[in-house]
């Protein structure tokens, strides 16, 4: 079973990275900065948006190779929350269904 | 028709196939591998509670290499895939892959329709000429590299083109995943060679049963088959004539169906409720039904309540009113109603509120008792302020802490109510 740590702490986002995707400049969490340790993201997953009432919250799965990060990021009081790391060792790699490129 | 008609066999549709039917690969496992990169390549299953009982509501790849199919409790599948990951589902994601698929289809034709969550037709009939002289082929290779370049690289779906939407699903489940297939009048007998009865969507354990006591043993077989045999002695309705022309390859599903039924069902938290606990949950079903009523913009004037004990034993009840009704505490004090009816003899442990003969919403009517007045007024109230602050924030006393339990999960089969579900509080 896979279970996160839910954490749900504001956290400082001290880089990012661009990229140009299909015409729009997008911007993404680089480094992570939180209670003294310092993440650095290697790879983005999914970035979806998402309501709480009326406000406008970016979700961005995250992960830094060893561990999945969720962090939300609140388009009006533009703060960062680190909602959940998901850590588990998990069974080896398949290629089997590998997308075709 | 007339039965001279009936006996004429309709030739095979021989029109260049301008039906694309996409089919998004174990949806729900692969947006979650999408978004988690360390779930990738390994076997994932979705459920909607994490728990020993929850069963699997979709299932990656990998996953079902190792005989993990959807339906199994995790119990069960774990026996089958000991590495097996299970997640839960996560709607805002899924509506997000969702609305970037609606855009991608429509980009290519005004004439979409998105049969669920995970899966949509384009019409190309009457499409511009520029987008109509292209293969379709093209098209769908190009839609699977615009998934991937829109939504992530791991993004996978099947494309299906034929002359029909039953063929176009059909040439989609192929070869999964990541496959494109057609279907036209020239390659439909060898194609439908390959295939079993239960392959086909529609067909499953009954109906083939009705088929073989008809003498028909393969899709082959079936498609031969004369309308006036399948019409009287297999179907023994109009459906026996639907699937003559679908297997020929003839449009019969092009149909809108508009909403009959508005309503909510839950599988208790705690299979030894009591009773309080019991109406707490109804409180919410009610809350949730009313919320999608007014939502759609209908009223209704009837209400049904399903119950299932225990034991394994079912009661229900359903009551027509004068009246319509769309407020909250308006369904509660109804379906309490009837709920108050139900024999007491065990536990409950599953419970279904839902509202019928819906008719366009009198919201806008006001009624000339007082009472009436001030109640719509507050549902108003209440329904704007949940829309600022998210569903439930305000929420009915007798449903307090209900929200908690009760958590808003994927709706399976119709996405209409897919925007109100994922304002969360």
């Amino acid at each position: 079973m896979d279970q996160a740590n839910i954490i749900n702490k504001d956290v400082n986002i001290v880089a990012y990275y661009f990229k140009n995707n299909a015409r729009h400049l997008r911007c993404f969490p680089k480094r992570m900065e939180w209670e003294g340790k310092r993440v650095d993201f290697t790879e983005t997953g999914l970035v979806h948006p998402t309501q709480k009432g009326r406000r406008m919250i970016h979700v961005f799965d995250m992960t830094d190779g060893s561990a999945d990060y969720r962090l939300e990021f609140d388009a009006q009081a533009l703060s960062w929350t680190l909602v959940a790391i998901t850590d588990t060792q998990y069974a080896p790699v398949s290629t089997q269904f590998a997308p075709s490129y | 028709m007339p039965r001279y008609l009936r006996n004429l066999q309709l030739p095979i549709n021989p029109e260049q196939p301008q039906i694309l039917h996409i089919d998004l690969n174990s949806c729900f496992a692969t947006v979650e591998q999408q978004a988690r990169p360390m779930l990738r390549g390994r076997p994932l299953g979705v459920t909607n509670r994490l728990t020993k009982n929850a069963c699997v509501v979709a299932a990656s790849y990998e996953a079902k290499a190792q005989g993990v199919k959807v339906g199994m409790s995790f119990s069960e599948a774990k026996l089958h895939c000991p590495d097996l990951i299970m997640v839960e589902t996560d709607p805002p994601k899924y509506h997000y892959v969702y609305k970037k698929l609606v855009k991608i289809m429509r980009s290519y034709s005004p004439n979409i329709g998105m049969k669920s969550i995970d899966e949509g037709i384009i019409d190309f009939h009457d499409t511009r000429q520029n987008i109509n002289q292209r293969p379709l082929a093209v098209i769908g290779h190009e839609i699977k590299q615009r998934l991937r370049d829109d939504v992530g690289c791991w993004m996978k779906c099947n494309v299906g083109i034929a002359p029909n939407r039953f063929l176009a699903k059909t040439a989609a489940s192929l070869h999964k995943p990541d496959g494109l297939d057609i279907i036209t009048y020239k390659n439909l007998r060898r194609t439908l060679e390959g295939m079993k009865l239960t392959d086909l969507t529609g067909i499953a354990e009954r109906n083939q049963a009705r088929l073989n006591a008809a003498g028909i043993y393969t899709p082959l077989q079936f498609l031969d088959a004369p309308s006036e045999l399948l019409v009287r002695k297999v179907f023994g309705s109009i459906c026996g004539e639907d699937w003559h022309k679908r297997l020929r390859g003839w449009e019969v599903d092009n149909m809108e169906f508009s909403t009959k039924t508005i309503g909510r069902q839950f599988v208790m938290d705690d299979y030894n409720a009591s009773e309080e606990k019991v109406r707490n949950r109804l409180a919410h079903l009610c809350e949730s039904t009313g919320l999608k009523l007014r939502y759609k913009g209908f009223c209704a004037r009837g209400i049904s309540i399903y119950v299932q004990y225990k034991t394994g034993d079912a009661w229900h009840s359903r009551k027509a009113f004068r009246s319509t009704f769309y407020t909250t505490p308006e369904i509660f004090r109804r379906a309490l109603l009837l709920f108050n009816q139900h024999p007491r003899h065990d536990h409950i442990v599953m419970l279904s509120v839902s509202c019928y003969l819906l008719e366009p919403s009198t919201a806008n009517q006001m009624s000339i008792l007082e009472e009436v007045n001030k109640e719509r007024l507050l549902t108003e109230a209440v329904d704007e302020l949940n829309r600022l602050y998210g569903n439930y924030t305000v929420t009915f006393a007798n449903s307090l802490g209900a929200d908690k339990q009760i958590k808003q999960k994927i709706p399976f089969g119709t996405t209409r109510y897919f925007e109100l579900l994922c304002n969360r509080a």
